[in-house]
């Protein structure tokens, strides 16, 4: 709960914050994982970094706005934290078993 | 926290804008100066300028400059600290020579690597490079500045902040922000398309301010959106280090697959052998693109695993009738001189990244369209600087009632990063003509001297800036502004006739009796800007005389929310 009444306390430099830092990881989750599944459909590494990171520099402005529009300051923490740490966690997965 | 959603956007634009417009100001206009980096190089360095020349001949001119490179300073201080022992006296081991030209390079630059012995991360190598007259294979003096190529280009993009890739992580921010700020000033302004067609100079300031900052923004939308978004795609793995750090394995394995597929060693054989005739395989590789109907120069050429059995060297088409830098590569075995491999067309995803990074980093043959860019450039800085000014506007005669500093403050960083920003441009350009070709003993190196002098003027307009910026306070225009306007005005010309003083090169030799362009073109762009200073200082003059303050002023609901 503490973490929350902080959220209150600072609402403007915890969306800047999330708006940063925390669509950063969200978008690392994003290209690690489209890398991974990009080659995994036979793309070489080169092209799937390049066009992951094309595609994640769009969600990243995205997410960036979305963190000052959106109404719930803990949605937003929880999207962008949330779901940069399970792309990044399947991305190590998949990896995993393609190197394997 | 924000009522709606445009006041949420409102709020993104002013104050992203306000911190990062300060880095957009340098990307944009130092990005605008880099489309002509190489004509400004040829300014600077009097002794390169002569005509473009194509790549030379490898086996008599280039192989022996290679040969007795050696690592520059700042790649050996780099390695000391990360080696078991000291650092070899000469370094026998070359991982990699290189050169890259363009249609519009007299002089060539060519990089080396070395493997370094004893190194604990692998992937560590040595490297060097140098600037040699294509013509003779002389060296050029290392101590001068590429103005153009190794100051105002890596200014746009990394800021000259090396301390951990500071500078790219900054402008990498202000890049997202720039496209933040596109999508939110278009949400704030309802009515975009009219916004086209409005300019009203003569309203109040702030009225006029507006509208060219919206006629700036929307005008070259486009254009804007492209290099913000190009620019973090073409330094996305430094933003994204992936491939590094948690996709490493996936990384080696592909790179051990490609190896197998292109037959290109990754990995330097143990066996020696003999670089034979690589002029012979550029003439095969310039046969070969012939026949596929694209006759071409070389653009790039490299020789990978210098000396080893399994050696190669790959030759690569120049770009200037294409939007990709460089292409249709072609590999040799070094030894003899056997085809390894043709580069396949480009894949999809391939195809729209060299696009995309090709269009920003033009390096083709299209004058024109460069000089749209310089002119996109400018006028994403037109757009950046009014922001600021419809700030300070905005906000100055409420600040004036209330002891508030907030727009005294920014309007002195505005004026820093608008005509101070000139101010340091043109100390260069001066310094670069001022300083005497070599230095006493025990000065620093002439370019060097030339960077702190940049800086130095930057520092003295800002502190100007900052003394003379009571005024705003009090809701009254900074004189600053005129002051370093007027100063831009004399230092542009002062610039131009130290070019003709040490050099010779006055406009109607480099126009008319022995054009050349590129140090013509930078003079008289010099003597255009001096005269748009001279200009906006006898506005702010009038200004200033007809200056009363008004308290009340309407407001209209676009005024208000901006």
């Amino acid at each position: 709960m503490h973490y929350l009444s902080g959220l209150r306390a600072h609402p403007v430099l915890w969306r800047v914050l999330a708006a940063v830092v925390g669509a950063y990881v969200f978008c690392w989750g994003e290209v690690a994982l489209c890398v991974v599944s990009f080659t995994a459909l036979g793309m070489g590494f080169e092209d799937a970094e390049h066009l992951a990171s094309m595609l994640t520099m769009l969600t990243y402005l995205v997410l960036f706005l979305w963190a000052f529009a959106a109404s719930s300051l803990v949605r937003v923490w929880g999207v962008l934290a949330g779901g940069g740490a399970v792309m990044a966690a399947l991305a190590s997965l998949l990896q995993w078993q393609l190197v394997a | 926290m924000f009522q709606n959603f445009r006041l949420s956007m409102a709020w993104v634009h002013t104050w992203f804008g306000l911190v990062l417009g300060f880095v957009l100001m340098i990307c944009f206009f130092f990005g605008a100066l880099s489309v002509f980096d190489r004509e400004i190089d040829r300014w600077a360095i009097p002794a390169s300028r002569f005509a473009p020349q194509p790549m030379p001949s490898f086996d008599k001119l280039l192989r022996p400059v290679f040969e007795d490179m050696q690592p520059n300073k700042e790649s050996l201080d780099y390695l000391r600290s990360r080696v078991d022992g000291p650092l070899p006296s000469y370094f026998s081991t070359v991982h990699s020579w290189a050169a890259y030209t363009t249609h519009r390079d007299p002089v060539l630059g060519i990089y080396a690597e070395w493997e370094v012995p004893k190194v604990r991360n692998e992937d560590d190598t040595a490297w060097g490079n140098s600037t040699i007259d294509p013509r003779t294979g002389m060296l050029l003096p290392d101590d001068q500045l590429k103005i153009g190529s190794q100051f105002f280009y890596p200014m746009h993009y990394g800021l000259h902040l090396t301390w951990h890739g500071l500078g790219y992580w900054i402008v990498g921010l202000a890049a997202l922000v720039m496209l933040a700020a596109l999508v939110s000033g278009v949400v704030m302004h309802r009515k975009i398309f009219r916004e086209f067609f409005t300019f009203r100079p003569q309203k109040a300031t702030q009225r006029s301010v507006l509208d060219l900052h919206n006629l700036s923004g929307v005008l070259a939308l486009p254009f804007h959106f492209f290099f913000a978004f190009t620019g973090l795609v073409i330094f996305a793995s430094i933003y994204f280090p992936v491939a590094e750090t948690q996709l490493k394995p996936l990384h080696e394995l592909h790179e051990k697959l490609e190896e197998k597929t292109t037959g290109l060693p990754h990995e330097r054989s143990r066996l020696a052998a003999p670089l034979a005739s690589v002029d012979a395989m550029v003439a095969e590789a310039q046969r070969r693109w012939e026949a596929k109907g694209m006759a071409g120069e070389v653009g790039y050429l490299s020789v990978s695993h210098v000396g080893a059995a399994n050696s190669y060297v790959s030759i690569y088409r120049a770009g200037t009738d294409r939007i990709a830098l460089v292409g249709d590569g072609i590999h040799f075995k070094a030894s003899t001189g056997q085809l390894l491999r043709e580069d396949p067309p480009r894949t999809t995803p391939d195809s729209l990244n060299t696009f995309l990074t090709g269009l920003h980093l033009q390096h083709f043959r299209h004058w024109l369209l460069r000089w749209l860019y310089v002119l996109g450039g400018l006028l994403g800085c037109v757009c950046i600087a009014t922001g600021f000014i419809f700030f300070v506007e905005k906000r100055k005669k409420q600040h004036a009632k209330t002891g508030s500093q907030g727009s005294r403050v920014v309007d002195a960083l505005a004026v820093t990063t608008v005509t101070g920003m000139l101010i340091a441009t043109l100390t260069i350009l001066i310094a670069n003509r001022v300083l005497p070709e070599f230095l006493p003993v025990g000065w620093p190196a002439r370019g060097d001297l030339e960077f702190y002098l940049f800086w130095a003027g930057w520092l003295l307009a800002m502190a100007h800036a900052f003394v003379r910026s009571a005024p705003v306070a009090q809701g009254q225009l900074n004189p600053a502004w005129r002051e370093q306007c007027w100063a831009v005005a004399g230092m542009a010309v002062a610039a131009v006739l130290l070019n003709w003083i040490t050099t010779g090169d006055h406009l109607i030799r480099t126009v008319f009796t022995h054009t050349y362009w590129p140090v013509a073109g930078v003079d008289l762009f010099l003597l255009a800007s001096a005269a748009l200073a001279a200009l906006a200082t006898r506005m702010l003059t009038a200004r200033m005389k007809a200056f009363k303050p008004k308290l009340s002023q309407p407001q209209t609901e676009e005024l208000a929310h901006a």
